[in-house]
């Protein structure tokens, strides 16, 4: 559904106005200085990790045992090759990638450190819509700042809107399907399709029309692989062909309330359960904690989804999923 | 309620107003408290409202489901679109006046009331620097979300546009900005150049052209609603009288709206807003219709009646 927007971009001064400064507002230094005793959580069980080419931050994580244990995001990890860790005012260079789980797109990594403050992840997360939380807004080297803002919708589950694709165009001939054409870069190609190849069968599924092929597709995720059945000049192969992100393919933003939003997370749906709050925060601000006023651990922010809506793993999630991580890792 | 219950503050101690900014997180608390005393009743007057091919948002502010809402939501006077609460229950209303130049619109349901609403800022009383909260369908209703709650404070007071930091989005438009005694201060707009620049209609804006908006008058040249030209609605369909079948559709325009609806060259159109169609009402219709305006048309392709509202397009 397209949705009416505020189009009407407001540039223009006002006249005589009346206006209050910058440090008052929500997200100003005064307010900030206000949220001291909260900053103190931040600056205990984040982590900072930095490019080493950039020197920039680009993704935070969650401190979750006190030897060095910290869960991230894991498509923003995945971006940067090399990289630094900062907890605290502590600078670790040796970062280990221990385990990673695609539903929740959180990674388990390790850092060689002992003494850290880990978040409570034993707490629960059941907080009423309008809720103070506050996360990490933009990090100074030795210092997090705090960002504030309220839990702003009904938890729920995000369901899949980030279409997992093959990377071909097809079209229907005689029960099979003809490859018209084969992205750049798909798992298709990767997977050695090539053009004019005739598609009679995906997993156990046989074709029947090219939406049943789509439908297929619709419960499947970005790094699934599907075992696909081609005739290609009179000889049947089988080829396993992994499954990308439509976005990753075929770029960008899709629409205007994604236009207006700024650096959103390229992965921010097919969550199975979200926290919803509106602490403003950019793909490379997510990854962090979020806590209330009273430094209670609510969970871990996972995407900025839009410009107005940020999501956050419910620590019941987050403490099961941790768990699940340590077995993945094979640590006690 | 609440979870926290502070020393010696009561439920409705708004001293926080007056505070340059909180100085203790038990300042930040009873700000919580107080937006979450008047959610519930908040909440339950927010509607979305839902165009043919878009949404957006409203505030019910009387019994009788009188909405205020953006004049870019409602496009024009007498536009039917549907209303939906929180919990989905949907309702039928018409657009009624707008004012084009600031953005402020009425809007009123016409299925029977009572319905849940809100009060009003009638003194004008909120000042720079207040802490407001938002309510919206950002991005359209969606159920099992709900309505999208914000926090932020009034941080520019212009005569006929107040600013403040609360986060919008597309959807939100029409949608109330509240303050702390659960008012309406303002109607959500449009945005600025960076994610915490949002722009309401203020509510004295409202109270200004009251008896106009209200007697479904178009006022001002815009920018945030076109009048309509009249002879600018286009179906795209070029037809001819055929006896006492209606009018005979010669030919169909690529990609116009006749297209889209599925309008069939041999088809016949038959009755338009409950009248018979003849080539003389067909000719004065258009010329009087404006690109945008809504037609109820009854058209006849093969042996099927069928029957439709259409959006007029463009003229070419």
């Amino acid at each position: 559904m397209r949705v009416l927007t505020a189009i009407f971009l407001f540039f223009g001064p006002f006249l005589a106005a009346n206006t209050l400064p910058s440090e008052k507002r929500k997200n100003g230094p005064l307010i900030q200085e206000a949220l001291a005793p909260v900053q103190v959580y931040l600056q205990e069980s984040s982590a900072v990790f930095y490019d080493n080419e950039t020197y920039k931050n680009f993704i935070y994580g969650t401190v979750v045992s006190a030897d060095g244990l910290i869960l991230t995001k894991a498509s923003e990890l995945d971006q940067v090759s090399d990289y630094v860790v900062r907890i605290g005012t502590k600078k670790y260079r040796d970062v280990k990638v221990l385990a990673t789980d695609a539903q929740w797109d959180v990674s388990l990594v390790a850092v060689d450190a002992e003494g850290l403050k880990p978040v409570d992840l034993k707490g629960e997360s059941e907080v009423e819509l309008g809720t103070w939380v506050v996360a990490n807004g933009a990090s100074e080297r030795r210092f997090r700042r705090p960002r504030p803002g309220i839990v702003s919708a009904k938890r729920r589950e995000i369901p899949g809107g980030t279409p997992a694709v093959l990377g071909i165009r097809f079209k229907m001939e005689d029960q099979k399907l003809l490859v018209l054409e084969v992205t750049k870069d798909s798992g298709a190609q990767k997977a050695g399709v090539k053009k004019g190849d005739l598609i009679t069968s995906v997993d156990t599924m046989t074709i029947e029309s090219e939406q049943s092929l789509v439908e297929y597709l619709r419960n499947k995720a970005p790094g699934d692989e599907l075992k696909i059945g081609i005739e290609r000049e009179g000889k049947t192969l089988e080829l396993t062909v992994a499954l990308v992100a439509r976005h990753e393919l075929y770029g960008g933003p899709q629409n205007r309330n994604d236009q207006m939003s700024g650096e959103f997370s390229a992965r921010r749906t097919s969550f199975p359960m979200v926290l919803q709050h509106e602490v403003m925060l950019s793909a490379r601000s997510v990854g962090g904690p979020l806590f209330t006023l009273e430094g209670k651990f609510l969970g871990m922010n996972i995407a900025a989804a839009n410009r107005v809506e940020s999501y956050a793993i419910p620590v019941e999630n987050l403490s099961e999923l941790f768990q699940r991580l340590k077995d993945k890792a094979s640590i006690k | 309620m609440c979870g926290f219950a502070i020393p010696g503050w009561a439920e409705d101690d708004l001293s926080f107003n007056d505070q340059e900014v909180p100085t203790s997180l038990d300042d930040f608390r009873q700000i919580q408290r107080v937006i979450q005393s008047h959610l519930p009743k908040a909440r339950a007057a927010t509607v979305c409202l839902k165009l043919e091919n878009g949404s957006g948002s409203g505030v019910i502010v009387s019994a009788e489901g009188l909405i205020l809402t953006a004049a870019h939501v409602t496009g024009g006077v007498g536009k039917e679109m549907t209303v939906i609460l929180e919990d989905g229950t949907e309702y039928r209303g018409v657009s009624l006046g707008l004012q084009s130049e600031t953005d402020a619109a009425m809007f009123q349901i016409i299925d029977d009331g009572p319905f849940p609403f809100v009060s009003y800022d009638q003194e004008d009383t909120t000042k720079l620097g207040d802490w407001l909260f938002a309510l919206g369908h950002s991005g359209g209703f969606d159920q099992s979300r709900g309505i999208n709650v914000r926090v932020g404070r009034l941080v520019r007071d212009a005569e006929s546009t107040i600013q403040s930091d609360c986060m919008l989005i597309g959807g939100d438009s029409g949608g109330p900005l509240f303050n702390m005694n659960g008012e309406v201060v303002g109607i959500h707009s449009r945005v600025g150049g960076s994610k915490e620049e949002s722009m309401h209609v203020p509510l004295r804006e409202f109270q200004r052209n009251w008896e106009q908006l209200l007697g479904e008058e178009f006022i001002g040249e815009g920018p945030f609603a076109q009048k309509g030209v009249p002879g600018t609605g286009f179906l795209g369909v070029l037809v001819e009288p055929d006896s006492d079948d209606g009018l005979k559709v010669i030919e169909v325009w690529e990609n116009s709206v006749a297209q889209q609806t599925g309008i069939l060259v041999g088809d016949h159109l038959i009755d338009l807003a409950g009248e018979k169609l003849t080539a003389e009402l067909f000719r004065e219709e258009m010329r009087r219709r404006c690109a945008g305006d809504v037609i109820e048309l009854q058209w006849k392709s093969g042996d099927q009646i069928k029957k439709q509202k259409i959006q007029l397009g463009q003229r070419p």
